[in-house]
């Protein structure tokens, strides 16, 4: 038993039939007794450079676990799926549960609802940096302001206890 | 005296991180000038090529 790492590139015409894909995919794995960890369903993602005339691909990433002679058979069946436009299965030694990066910013785009070039999101991200930093050197002088605070809040509470105490005489 | 501080752990999929290790062409940038160790070196080119292989860098800035 091996662990495994795939990569699906399909047809980005086909995305809204990706569901079914990932049905008869996951099916397929079974049959040959590979167990998935995990599923990450990434969407619609620009392609650096054009593969078969097209420009978007739609990316699935899964995290198997299995027999690698059994392996060679899954890919021979996936090769000539016409709606997979590129797969990569790679041997890991561990799987790691955290979502992907390039999930994480794929659901971000989403947030951001504005189709932003990849040169746009290396500059937010510097600036969300930047912003962290000056949040942490503000919530320090923040919380040195609460010390001053409470000190003098002390301070008049003793002068106020004082003061009842004169009262009592 | 490494010029980038490398995480941990990372792979191909950290698309960001990756770019920083290439050129505006999209060659690998040596390790003598970015002062990677060269262990981070291998694993930072062999994530490369395979982020090239699935188009989410490119091999070079002539792609059409």
């Amino acid at each position: 038993m091996k662990k495994y790492e795939t990569v699906i590139i399909l047809n980005p015409n086909l995305s809204s039939k990706v569901e079914t894909f990932i049905k008869e995919f996951e099916k397929l794995l079974k049959q040959h007794s590979f167990s998935i960890n995990k599923m990450e369903n990434i969407g619609r993602r620009q392609l650096s450079y054009s593969i078969n005339n097209h420009n978007k691909g739609h990316y699935l990433i899964f995290n198997i676990e299995g027999d690698s002679l059994q392996l060679i058979d899954i890919e021979n069946k996936i090769k000539y799926n016409e709606s997979i436009i590129r797969h990569l299965f790679i041997s890991v030694k561990e799987h790691f549960g955290e979502d992907s990066q390039l999930l994480i910013d794929s659901k971000n785009k989403k947030s951001d609802s504005e189709d932003t070039e990849e040169k746009g999101d290396i500059k937010k991200e510097i600036n969300i940096k930047k912003t962290k930093k000056e949040k942490t050197t503000d919530e320090e002088e923040s919380s040195k302001d609460n010390k001053e605070e409470e000190q003098e809040n002390s301070v008049e509470i003793t002068k106020e206890e004082s003061k009842e105490e004169e009262k009592d005489e | 005296m490494s010029k980038y501080e490398l995480p941990k752990k990372f792979d191909y999929k950290d698309v960001n991180l990756l770019k920083e290790f290439i050129t505006e062409t999209g060659k690998i940038i040596p390790a003598r000038v970015t002062g990677v160790s060269a262990s981070n070196q291998r694993k930072l080119t062999r994530y490369i090529k395979i982020a090239r292989f699935l188009a989410l860098i490119p091999y070079t800035d002539m792609h059409n």
